[in-house]
């Protein structure tokens, strides 16, 4: 019995059709050249559609994991800028793991070795540079343009950066265009309250002759309000200034001495003392 | 001392020999473009403003693709061939990269993947059209 296989030549060209919709899809099929290319130069001429899409995977992956390796060695070290300690260490950890691609990955701690090439993993790599014949990628890249934002970002909306500011990491996105806020910000800044807007349901509609007494401004010319705090401490007497004023106002009479009574009651009550 | 002196002696040759191998970076161009690596580093949050670096990262992932790659290709020429009349289409033929090779491959490097044995839309796809009637 036969077994038919679809097999997909070795395309370096996109058709037009297929062109992708977000950057993932954009990043994932140029790394699917990247890697056919490395397959050609292995030794193969064609590749399983699924296999060389597990590889581009893979890879992907692959990257990644060593980036979040390196990053996290530089968050330990607290910096934000990754150096090349940071990515021999992930490299020496990817080592462990896959010992085949990157042997004497347990070496770097060694005693003896002073500097980083003698880490086994380097040491790799550098004959790799050597040695390896060099394939560039098969199709030129949209360029970045000099204010940092790419020529062809399939998601965002070119937006320039404008002004460079050390605090903020590069890798963010860049500050929208300061226009565009201002225009926005003058828009809705006139005395606009919000129990006026329309979102506000079963508002009523008041005339603007109402609108303008009872839509939360206060008259321009007002009564003078004054107060005077008085600083002296009436708790150890028991007496209040509500007695007192009741006092100055009623006199003498049998009517005050009761509510001086009843209010005397009251404030031991709330003190916690009983009355006597 | 005379000790010390030959360690400080090897030190200054492996300095110069990281320096070189940075230099080289520069000049050696890998087959994964920096832009392409940047964007997927900057994913995962790797902040790095040095172009050797970059390079240094796509180098190491080139070796592992070009690796797992060349393993699979072992494992392709280690099985043996099919019977075909025609020995230049079996030639031809015998060096495609499948799932079953490169799952082989992978295994070897910690990553286990797993496929279907067989995928059909229907029990008589890929079967011979001699054979289908009976």
């Amino acid at each position: 019995m036969k077994r038919r296989r679809r097999n997909s030549k070795l395309k370096l060209e996109e058709s037009s059709d297929q062109s992708p919709a977000t950057t993932a899809e954009f990043s994932f099929s140029l790394t699917k050249i990247a890697v056919s290319q490395i397959c050609r130069s292995v030794g193969y001429i064609a590749t399983d559609t699924s296999a060389l899409n597990t590889l581009t995977l893979t890879t992907t992956k692959f990257l990644q994991s060593l980036a979040e390796l390196a990053s996290s060695f530089s968050n330990t070290a607290n910096r934000t800028e990754v150096n090349l300690f940071d990515i021999v260490n992930g490299l020496q950890d990817i080592a462990l793991s896959t010992s085949d691609c990157f042997p004497g990955g347990s070496t770097v701690h060694d005693i003896e070795s002073h500097c980083l090439i003698k880490s086994a993993v380097l040491r790799n790599l550098s004959d790799f540079v050597a040695y390896a014949p060099e394939i560039p990628f098969a199709k030129p890249l949209p360029r970045r343009e000099r204010d940092g934002s790419l020529g062809g970002d399939l998601d965002q909306a070119p937006v320039t950066r404008s002004v460079e500011v050390k605090s903020v990491p590069a890798w963010l996105p860049p500050f929208p265009d300061a226009s565009l806020c201002s225009e926005r910000c003058i828009k809705d800044r006139p005395d606009h309250l919000w129990e006026n807007s329309d979102s506000v349901i079963g508002r009523e509609i008041l005339p603007e002759s109402l609108q303008s007494k009872i839509g939360g401004r206060l008259p321009v010319r007002r009564e003078r309000v004054r107060f005077k705090m008085d600083q002296r401490d009436w708790s150890n007497s028991g007496d209040t200034r509500l007695e007192r004023w009741r006092d100055n106002r009623d006199g003498e009479s049998d009517g005050g001495v009761e509510v001086k009574k009843k209010i005397r009651e009251g404030y031991n009550y709330c003190t916690g003392e009983w009355p006597v | 001392m005379n000790h010390g002196q030959q360690s400080g002696e090897a030190k200054h040759e492996d300095d110069a020999a990281l320096t070189e191998f940075l230099a080289s970076l520069m000049d050696y161009t890998p087959t994964i473009p920096d832009d392409l690596v940047e964007h997927y580093l900057a994913k995962s949050g790797f902040q790095c403003p040095d172009v050797r670096l970059i390079r240094l990262v796509a180098v190491a992932t080139q070796k592992f693709v070009a690796d797992v790659a060349s393993d699979a290709l072992q494992h392709c020429k280690a099985r043996p061939a099919p019977v075909v009349k025609d020995k230049k289409q079996q030639k031809d033929k015998r060096l495609i990269l499948t799932m079953e090779d490169l799952s082989k491959a992978l295994r070897e490097y910690g990553v286990n993947v797993k496929h279907p044995e067989y995928f059909a839309d229907s029990p008589s796809t890929g079967m011979d059209p001699a054979t289908r009637d009976e």
